[in-house]
């Protein structure tokens, strides 16, 4: 049987996420994010108990089940593909991505979620770039005739990472 | 110019394509120092603050030279209309990053716009039919605009969200032929595959099975992730599902090179991972 306890921290962090917007207390479960969801669509069964689904998340999240959202089955969280569908067909106006990506940020601070947001996160630390660059690239670009591409000053993004708090949760 | 990470540093035949594209149109750009956007698929599932805070920056660096910002990619727009959108609407966003930014001598303002690159496009239009010599008639096109393109409509203000249309008139523009599908609008997959490559190919199947029924010669997109997507990992899906999957992509401004008059290998044609040889040689381009 699983917990079904309230934490009300994160019920209030769910809830304050909007400054000046409350919508998602008027999320009344009508489904259309899950009915229009490309991931729920490949990964849930028909009476929707499992795999990716928006719904839920925003239910629980909204009820302050937080231990129904950070379970093992990272899906749960990481089967986003944010693509803002949801977003569109929320008859409610509430920005689901914008929740779900709270919940990945709490995920990333529990030390989960998937290797290439790490990857990533670490390569935009070391270089500035997602991608950094390679010599191999930089000659078909002179061979192409394109400008070497504008060095980015990896100083400056490095100290806002750090000065935030985002460079300590690097792996 | 944002030509953003993928573009710059992986796939730059679709930067010099573009380039060429916006000389023929009287388009000028020039170069900035950007960073990463960053990411709103990556770096924002991280850490919202960071990505909040990167992107001002980056802002700061177009706003320092007065100048809007015209970016190639899909990701790069939704990031940087998104965090403008965000800091102009969150006077408490934005003094909290404006602090952060305070320790590296920036401050954002929002003093200048951020532009998608096919919007731009379709603000020439008449120049752009001007330029072309060889109309691509004949060639079937499947259009897959992305969703970081339109979506959020709220703040990306360019397309309609579900029923898009700009990529489709540039498309057409060209002289080739547009092909409806039924999954327009559905999702490349791309962040979803590199977290469960198993569920994102699955998705990957549904969009290409609905662009193959429809009987398209090639896929046309403006985003290089859902570039990348369809480019590389047609054959990861052709494995895993015993079927041939192999339609090629092309940027839609790879699409107008070709219909101006320049050859394949004058933009680079031969770096894409699915071949265009065979339809280039059917349709005499």
């Amino acid at each position: 049987m699983r917990k079904m306890s309230i934490d009300f921290e994160f019920r209030k962090l769910v809830m304050d996420y909007h400054q000046g917007s409350d919508l998602i207390k008027y999320c009344y479960q009508c489904s259309r994010c899950a009915d229009n969801c490309p991931v729920t669509k490949v990964t849930t069964d028909f009476y929707g108990t499992t795999g990716y689904n928006p719904r839920a998340n925003i239910l629980k999240a909204l009820l302050g089940y937080k231990d129904l959202i950070f379970t093992e089955d990272e899906l749960i969280i990481w089967g986003c593909t944010v693509c803002d569908t949801c977003d569109e067909v929320c008859p409610q106006d509430i920005e689901l991505t914008e929740i779900f990506t709270l919940l990945k940020n709490q995920s990333i601070e529990q030390g989960k979620g998937p290797e290439f947001i790490y990857s990533q996160a670490k390569a935009v630390f070391d270089s500035a770039k997602a991608i950094p660059s390679q010599s191999a690239i930089e000659r078909r670009r002179q061979q192409m005739g394109l400008p070497a591409v504008a060095a980015p000053d990896i100083n400056e993004v490095q100290t806002l990472l750090k000065n935030i708090g985002a460079a300590k949760k690097l792996k | 110019m944002f030509e953003g990470c993928t573009i710059g540093n992986r796939i730059p035949f679709i930067e010099a394509a573009s380039r060429k594209v916006f000389e023929k149109v009287g388009i000028e750009t020039s170069q900035a120092p950007f960073s990463c956007c960053p990411d709103p698929t990556g770096i924002k599932s991280f850490d919202n603050n960071a990505w909040l805070t990167i992107g001002a920056m980056n802002l700061c660096l177009a706003e320092a030279e007065g100048k809007d910002i015209i970016s190639l990619c899909n990701g790069c727009t939704n990031t940087l209309r998104g965090v403008q959108h965000q800091l102009k609407h969150d006077s408490l966003k934005k003094e909290k990053v404006n602090k952060e930014l305070a320790k590296i001598g920036k401050e954002f303002k929002g003093t200048i716009d951020v532009k998608h690159f096919v919007d731009v496009l379709k603000e020439h239009l008449d120049k752009i039919k001007g330029s072309i010599t060889k109309p691509l008639n004949g060639l079937k096109v499947a259009c897959h605009p992305g969703c970081h393109y339109m979506r959020p409509a709220e703040w990306m203000e360019s397309d309609d969200p579900m029923r898009p249309e700009t990529l489709k008139k540039l498309v057409a523009a060209s002289g080739a032929t547009v092909v409806d599908y039924d999954e327009l609008v559905l999702c490349c997959g791309s962040a979803v595959t590199n977290a469960y490559e198993e569920h994102g190919l699955a998705n990957l199947k549904n969009k290409l099975d609905s662009i193959k029924k429809a009987g398209a010669d090639v896929i046309c997109v403006n985003c290089p992730a859902c570039f990348q997507q369809f480019d590389t990992r047609q054959r990861d899906l052709s494995k895993k599902y015993e079927t041939e999957y192999d339609i090629p992509v092309v940027y839609i401004t790879e699409l107008y090179a070709l219909a101006m008059g320049y050859s394949a290998d004058e933009i680079g044609l031969k770096f894409h991972r699915i071949r265009l040889k065979s339809i280039l040689e059917k349709y005499g381009l």
